[in-house]
Parts: C-alpha cells; sequence; structure tokens
C-alpha cells in the first residue's frame, strides 16, 4: 500500500498540527508527498516532517518527498537541512 | 530583512578590503627596500596578494585570479627565501603591484584589463625565477579549480573576516510570537558566508511529537567582515525567545566539532526512534554549506585546506598585522557611511554655528548682563557648538597615507621614464586632513613630484660629479602646525638655478632686463603662467604651465604654496593647506562701511598707524615703518574699491598681514569688531571668482560677509596704495 500527500503552499505554525495529522492517518503505507506546492517552509513543518521520516523509517516504510518546489529546496538548505534527512527507503520485506 | 542586492554590497566590501590589502602590499614592499623587512613583511605581501586572488576568484574575477596568481608564485619565491630581493627587484614588485592596483580597478569598474599592458611587467617578474613560461601557464590553469579550496582555508582569515560560531536554540514562545528561524538564518547568511548545522536529537516518533513545540537547534558558522553588533541585531526580535550563544572564533581551523558523534547517539531517543541501520540513512546532524545565491563559491571539504596551513601562525601573524581587531568582546565597530549624508551633517552644523552667532547676538542687543544665566547658558552653548563642529570636521579627516601612496607611484613612474633612480621618503603618513581636501591636493602633489623628478634632481652623472650619491631623493612630508596642515615636497636635487631662471624670464618679458629681484622673488617666477626652465619639453612634467596651475589649485583650496631653495642642496615647496574648508577663524572687521573677514592665521598682530611711522614712497604710495623694517601700506577699503584713498591715515587700525612667503603687509582697516570662527559658504559656484575675495559667510546679525583671500588681495593690489616688496626693494 502506498499513499500520496500533497503538501500545502505555507507549513508554518498553524499549519503544523492539521498537518501532523494528516500523516498520522497515513501511517503504516509508504508515502510520497509532493512539495511542489510549497512556499513557505517554516520550522514547525519542518519538525512535522522531519519526524515523519524517522517514523516511517522505524516502521521500515518508505518515505520521500517528491517533487520540491525550489522555494522547498532553497529553505531547507538554509535551515542546514539534508534532503536525505526528509526520506527513508523503506525496507524491503 | 532582505537587502536589494547583496551580492553587489558583498562585491563592493571586497573591492574596499582589497584598497586595504594594496595598501599592506605596499607598505611591506617598501619596508623590504628600506631593508627594514622581516620574514613577516614577506608574509604580509604574499597573503595581501593571495586574499586579493583569493577574493577576486569567488567573485569570478578571472584577469585578477590570474595576475595574482603569477604575482603571488614569485612572492612565494621570496618567502621561501629561494629568491632574494635587490632594489631593483623590489621596484620590479612595486610596478607589479600598481598594476595589480590598476586591475583591481579595472574590475571594480568593469572595464577590461589590457594583457598587453600587464604582461611584460609579469614575464619580468617571472624572469626574476628563472621560471618558464610555459610551465607558469599551465600551473594557471590548473589553479583554477583550487581558487576556491584555497580561498576557504586562507581567504577568511586574510580577507580579514572574523569567523563566529553561532549557537541558537528557539523557544516553544518564538513561534508563538510569530518569528520564525527560517528568517533568522537567511540574515545571517546576508551578513557572510555560514555553513550551517541543524541538530535533530530531540525530533521525536510522530505520535509522540508536539507539532508547536521547539526541537530543533542550529549551529552556525558565520565567516563575515561585519561587526558583532549585526550579527547580533539579527536576533534582536528574537531576545529572550531563545538561547542565543555568538563566539568569535580566533583561529581559521574548523574545530573538530565535539558534539557530531555525541549527537548521532543521542541516547534519550534511542528507545523509540530509529534503528542502527536506519541511522544512516537518515544522519541526525545534517551539513550543508550554506552560500549566497550568485555567490560561485563552491566548497571542497575543509578539512583538507585547513590542515595543509600553518593555523596558529598564521592567526598570530594576523592579529599582528591586520588591522587591530581587538579583543573579540569589543570589536572595532565602524560604519561605512554616505559623504553626501556627512556633506549634510557638515551643512548643518555650519548652520547651527551661524544660528547659534545670531542667538548671542540677540542676548546681546536685549542688554542682558554677561553674570546673566542667559548668558551663561549661552557661553556653554557655544562651547558645545564648537565641540560639536570640530567632532564632525573629525568625521571627514583621513590620514594622508592613500594619497602619499599615489604619489609613490608617481614617483616609481616618472624617474622609471626619465631613467633616473629616485627614492621617495615619507613622513607623517597619519596626518588627518579633510577628505574633501585630500582629494583636491592629488592634482596639484602629482604635479610638483613630477616637477621634482624631473627638473628638480640632476641627472646620475651631475650627482654623482656633485659628490652625492646616485640615487636623488624625493621627501614628502605632512604635518599639523598651528591650525592648517602642511605638506612639504623636497628633493636633494641641484637647486633652483636662479641664474637660469632670470635669464628666462627676461627672455619671456617676465621681468625686465636689469630689475633687481631677491632670491624669494626669482623663485617666484616659476610660478608665473607660462614660465619653463626645461630646455626640451618632456612629456613628463607637462610644458611648462605646470607651477601656475599647482598655486591656483592650491589657493582655491584656501592654501600657499612657497619654495625655498638652496643651490645645490635641494628645493623644497611646502603648501600650508586649512584643515577643513567649511569654517575658519577669522577677525570681523570693517572698512568703508563694509563689514569683511580676515583669516586669522594670516594676521601676525595689530598695530595702530602713526605719523611718525608712515613714509610716502612715489606719488600715491606710503610704507609703515614696523620695528626695524618698512612695509607697505594697504588700504583694504581701497583695494576692494569701497573709497578713494584717505588723505591722512593717523590712528588708523593696521592688520599686519604674513604670507606664507614671507610677503608682509600693512593693511588698513576701519574697525575690528570682534574674532570669532565663520562658516564658509562658497562664492565660487555663484559668482565665479572675486579678486581679493575667497568666500562668504553669514554674520550673526545675518548680514553677509565677504572673507578675505590675502594672498589674492596683496598679489593683485593694484590700486593707488600699490607696494610690493618687490617694488620696495628696488627703492631701497
Amino acid at each position: 500500500m502506498s499513499a500520496e500527500l500533497a503538501l500545502p503552499a505555507r507549513l508554518d505554525l498553524p499549519a503544523a498540527t492539521p498537518l501532523a495529522e494528516a500523516i498520522t492517518a497515513l501511517r503504516g503505507q509508504d508515502l510520497r508527498m509532493s512539495a511542489e506546492a510549497v512556499t513557505h517552509l517554516g520550522t514547525p513543518g519542518l519538525q512535522v516532517l522531519l519526524s515523519a521520516a524517522r517514523s516511517w523509517a522505524a516502521d521500515g516504510k518508505s518515505f520521500s518527498l517528491q517533487p520540491c518546489s525550489e522555494a522547498f529546496t532553497e529553505q531547507l538548505s538554509i535551515f542546514g537541512i539534508d534532503s536525505a534527512a526528509l526520506s527513508a527507503p523503506g525496507r524491503e520485506v | 530583512m532582505t537587502s536589494p542586492d547583496p551580492m553587489a554590497e558583498i562585491r563592493a566590501s571586497f573591492f574596499i578590503e582589497c584598497d586595504e590589502l594594496l595598501e599592506a602590499l605596499q607598505d611591506g614592499l617598501t619596508q623590504i627596500d628600506e631593508g627594514a623587512a622581516d620574514d613577516e613583511t614577506v608574509n604580509v605581501c604574499f597573503r595581501a596578494v593571495h586574499s586579493i586572488k583569493g577574493g577576486a576568484g569567488a567573485f569570478g574575477l578571472d584577469d585578477l585570479v590570474r595576475f595574482a596568481h603569477r604575482y603571488e608564485t614569485v612572492l612565494d619565491e621570496v618567502r621561501g627565501g629561494r629568491l632574494a630581493l635587490d632594489h631593483d627587484a623590489v621596484l620590479l614588485f612595486m610596478r607589479a603591484a600598481d598594476i595589480l592596483f590598476d586591475i583591481v580597478r579595472n574590475c571594480r569598474d568593469d572595464v577590461e584589463t589590457d594583457a598587453t599592458a600587464v604582461e611584460p611587467t609579469l614575464r619580468e617578474l617571472e624572469s626574476l625565477t628563472g621560471g618558464s613560461e610555459g610551465e607558469e601557464e599551465e600551473e594557471v590553469a590548473d589553479f583554477q579549480p583550487m581558487t576556491l579550496s584555497l580561498d576557504l582555508g586562507l581567504g577568511a582569515v586574510d580577507t580579514g573576516d572574523t569567523r563566529y560560531e553561532i549557537r541558537f536554540r528557539p523557544e516553544r514562545e518564538l513561534f508563538a510570537s510569530g518569528n520564525e528561524p527560517l528568517f533568522i538564518l537567511r540574515a545571517l547568511g546576508e551578513l557572510g558566508h555560514t555553513e550551517t548545522e541543524c541538530t535533530l536529537g530531540a525530533i521525536p516518533d510522530l505520535s509522540k511529537l508536539e507539532a508547536e513545540g521547539a526541537l530543533l537547534s542550529w549551529k552556525i558558522i558565520l565567516e563575515t567582515n561585519r561587526a558583532r553588533n549585526e550579527i547580533e541585531e539579527v536576533f534582536e526580535f528574537v531576545e529572550g525567545l531563545c538561547t542565543l550563544e555568538i563566539e568569535e572564533l580566533s583561529g581559521f581551523s574548523l574545530p573538530p566539532l565535539p558534539d557530531l558523534p555525541e549527537i548521532s547517539e543521542v541516547p534519550g531517543d534511542s528507545a523509540e526512534s530509529i534503528e542502527s541501520e536506519d541511522a544512516n540513512s537518515a544522519p541526525p546532524i545534517s551539513r550543508l554549506n550554506l552560500t549566497l545565491p550568485g555567490a560561485q563559491e563552491t566548497q571542497t571539504p575543509k578539512t583538507a585546506p585547513v590542515s595543509e596551513t600553518p593555523a596558529p601562525a598564521h592567526a598570530s601573524a594576523k592579529s599582528q598585522t591586520q588591522r587591530s581587531s581587538g579583543s573579540p568582546s569589543a570589536p572595532p565597530a565602524t560604519v561605512r557611511v554616505d559623504l553626501e549624508r556627512i556633506e549634510r551633517l557638515v551643512n548643518l552644523v555650519g548652520e547651527l554655528v551661524i544660528n547659534q552667532a545670531m542667538l548671542s547676538q540677540s542676548v546681546a542687543q536685549a542688554g542682558i548682563p554677561a553674570n546673566s544665566p542667559v548668558a551663561q547658558d549661552l557661553e556653554e552653548f557655544m562651547q558645545l557648538t564648537r565641540d560639536i563642529q570640530d567632532s564632525v570636521m573629525m568625521i571627514r579627516a583621513q590620514p594622508v597615507k592613500s594619497l602619499f601612496q599615489r604619489m609613490a607611484r608617481i614617483v616609481r613612474e616618472s624617474s622609471a621614464s626619465l631613467g633616473k633612480r629616485v627614492r621617495l621618503v615619507t613622513d607623517g603618513e597619519t596626518t588627518e586632513v579633510d577628505k574633501t581636501v585630500i582629494e583636491r591636493l592629488a592634482d596639484p602633489l602629482t604635479h610638483m613630484i613630477r616637477n621634482a623628478v624631473d627638473h628638480g634632481l640632476e641627472s646620475a652623472e651631475s650627482r654623482i660629479e656633485a659628490g652625492k650619491s646616485e640615487e636623488g631623493c624625493i621627501t614628502l612630508s605632512a604635518a599639523h602646525r598651528s591650525g592648517r596642515v602642511v605638506i612639504e615636497v623636497s628633493d636633494d636635487g641641484g637647486g633652483i638655478d636662479r641664474e637660469k631662471v632670470r635669464a628666462i624670464a627676461e627672455e619671456k618679458g617676465l621681468v625686465q632686463a636689469g630689475q633687481s629681484l631677491s632670491e624669494s622673488d626669482t623663485d617666484a617666477l616659476l610660478f608665473l603662467p607660462g614660465f619653463s626652465t626645461a630646455k626640451t619639453v618632456s612629456n613628463l612634467s607637462g610644458r611648462g604651465v605646470g607651477m601656475d596651475v599647482v598655486r591656483k589649485s592650491i589657493q582655491d583650496l584656501g592654501g600657499q604654496v612657497h619654495i625655498t631653495s638652496t643651490p645645490g642642496k635641494g628645493t623644497s615647496f611646502s603648501i600650508s593647506l586649512p584643515l577643513t574648508l567649511a569654517v575658519l577663524d577669522g577677525m570681523v572687521v570693517e572698512a568703508a562701511g563694509e563689514t569683511l573677514v580676515v583669516p586669522l592665521g594670516s594676521i601676525v598682530e595689530t598695530l595702530t598707524a602713526r605719523h611718525e611711522n608712515m613714509r610716502a614712497l612715489g606719488a600715491d604710495s606710503q610704507v609703515l615703518q614696523v620695528r626695524q623694517s618698512f612695509v607697505p601700506l594697504l588700504d583694504l577699503g581701497v583695494e576692494l574699491g569701497f573709497r578713494e584713498p584717505r588723505s591722512d591715515y593717523h590712528g588708523s587700525v593696521v592688520l599686519l598681514i604674513t604670507l606664507e612667503d614671507g610677503t608682509r603687509s600693512a593693511l588698513i582697516v576701519d574697525r575690528i569688531h570682534e574674532q570669532r570662527q565663520v562658516v564658509i559658504k562658497g562664492l565660487q559656484e555663484s559668482y565665479g571668482y572675486v579678486p581679493g575675495i575667497a568666500a562668504a559667510t553669514i554674520l550673526g546679525d545675518g548680514q553677509v560677509a565677504l572673507i578675505l583671500d590675502p594672498v589674492d588681495l596683496l598679489s593683485s593690489a593694484n590700486g593707488k596704495t600699490r607696494y610690493r616688496s618687490a617694488d620696495l626693494q628696488i627703492a631701497g
């Protein structure tokens, strides 16, 4: 089973909790998220994504962020975050 | 928070830095030439060129990189002790430094550098080491990809950047108050080069995540030439909402990141977080190098260049040779300000001075006694105004060093083209002068230096014949003397050949044959328009129009030029200038009902004219006996055309005026009002040249008063009371 989720344009403080809930709802499945529409990546949003990546890695499910908008990639690099931290390969079963 | 073009700003500061580095290079080469150099001096030179190269690489200034690289390669030979420098070699290095200066300018102004002008000097330079040219070319090509890796290790320090380690941990409230670390990190990136590390250790499993909490923290290494307070300003709005540590790193070798392994094994979240095999795919610490958009900088693993470099030696050397950067807690804070803003401030202060004078006048007119509180407060206010004025003038003051370095180049170039060996000795480089004065001094000084090399110094043969060393010496000095700046250009040449000067002057009809002239009068002939002593016109010091233009430029600056010359020993030109072009200490006087200001600097004393001291001379003129000498008597009112000469000057007030060259005149005025500081308001732009008048000012009562130009007044005194010291000599 795999799921897809399109991230909203703004991943700021108000968006963080709804995002966490939306992602939690997809737990247990391989997840591909599109960050194509993201214009602003705030720290609260980033924390949710990082936590999700860790959780998916712990579950052995694949987690990916593809495709990413330019703004998203740039802001990620400003945060000093390697995109590897936001992906989990999933475990071959 | 985002400035319109951060790259343009960084680029601009790179060129400012280049100026400093070039200055250091010049200083170093001069020291080497004088034999006052040690190993560190060569290092300083090398690093200066190297830093320019590093910065140039980052901005893709290929011409500059190429030249600096080849220059640096030869300097490296010197540094390594494989190449010893004699005088000629140092001169060559200086010439190369001049070219480097030009290329930096060209790059700044986006002008293409003419390679043909550069190449011969480079070849000559490289021939010192015997390095074959092909090798060099190859090396340059090889070098290209290395530019930035070198820059990474050395450039940061060499270009005067400071490394800061910033640890930033937001609190939960930071987000709640609408702040966002992204903007802060971005703002830091705009201050310089950053390396940002995000610590992810506290990120829990999604089920335990508190989405609105603060879980991340950052460590940022910032290389910047900005002051610490600018970094602190970035965090201004999150003060109290985060934990913040800013630490200046003394060396440039990166500390071994002690918390790297620790955090990757953060035990706290091991229980329910990732399994060890997954740790590889999602490393807890991710490191990214963040460069500003547009910077062509690429990063190489930082361990490589760092390990190549003798870090501690380098770092300590920096603290000795670069600008004194002070202790980490208090770096010297400087601000770059538009000159326009300063001009505006200067003008406003000028208005303040005028206003304060008006206030004083009103208080005096109101009949308020001098010991009343109002008068005393006013006194304090006046003092304060003066202090403010001095401080504002100091903002514009700059050491003459940069000007002197430009002159050093003039000496090098002109001596080379004439085939003379000339040494320039400078003194008083730290003397500060108003920036506008410095700028306007460059041209006249250039002319004087060229004249000194061309006409002042004899040929090598003549020098040897005269028992002097073959190498001529030109001394350029600056000093503050009684509220003025005195700049002297002296040579140890043959001195002014007065016979020849006289002969030429007679031939050109500038003086009459047989007219007797004092030595200083003869010397002053050099300043007459159209006078030239050079038998052949050299393209170097012009066509003999030089010195009168020089004198005019200096006079326009409110200054005076004076020559002294001793046959066989040399000639000295001394320029005396006001410290600033904005204010003047003057004596407010009255002549024929007009209020005028006489610059205080030219007044030696005030006297009263008495019958027994006045002697008639010729039909229209008189002289005044001042102790043991006679001084021509001038009536200011007559000289300025306000009135006809009076029949009797007995009891008149006389100002004894002395010019820089020793010329004295007795100037009759009707009354002396007061002695005070006046704000100079130029007349040149609105009225053009007014004979005998330098500028105007506004007095306390709102009246406009003209400021006299004593030099011009005395030299153009042509009324019925016209006396000139030359005439006096003839008469006597």
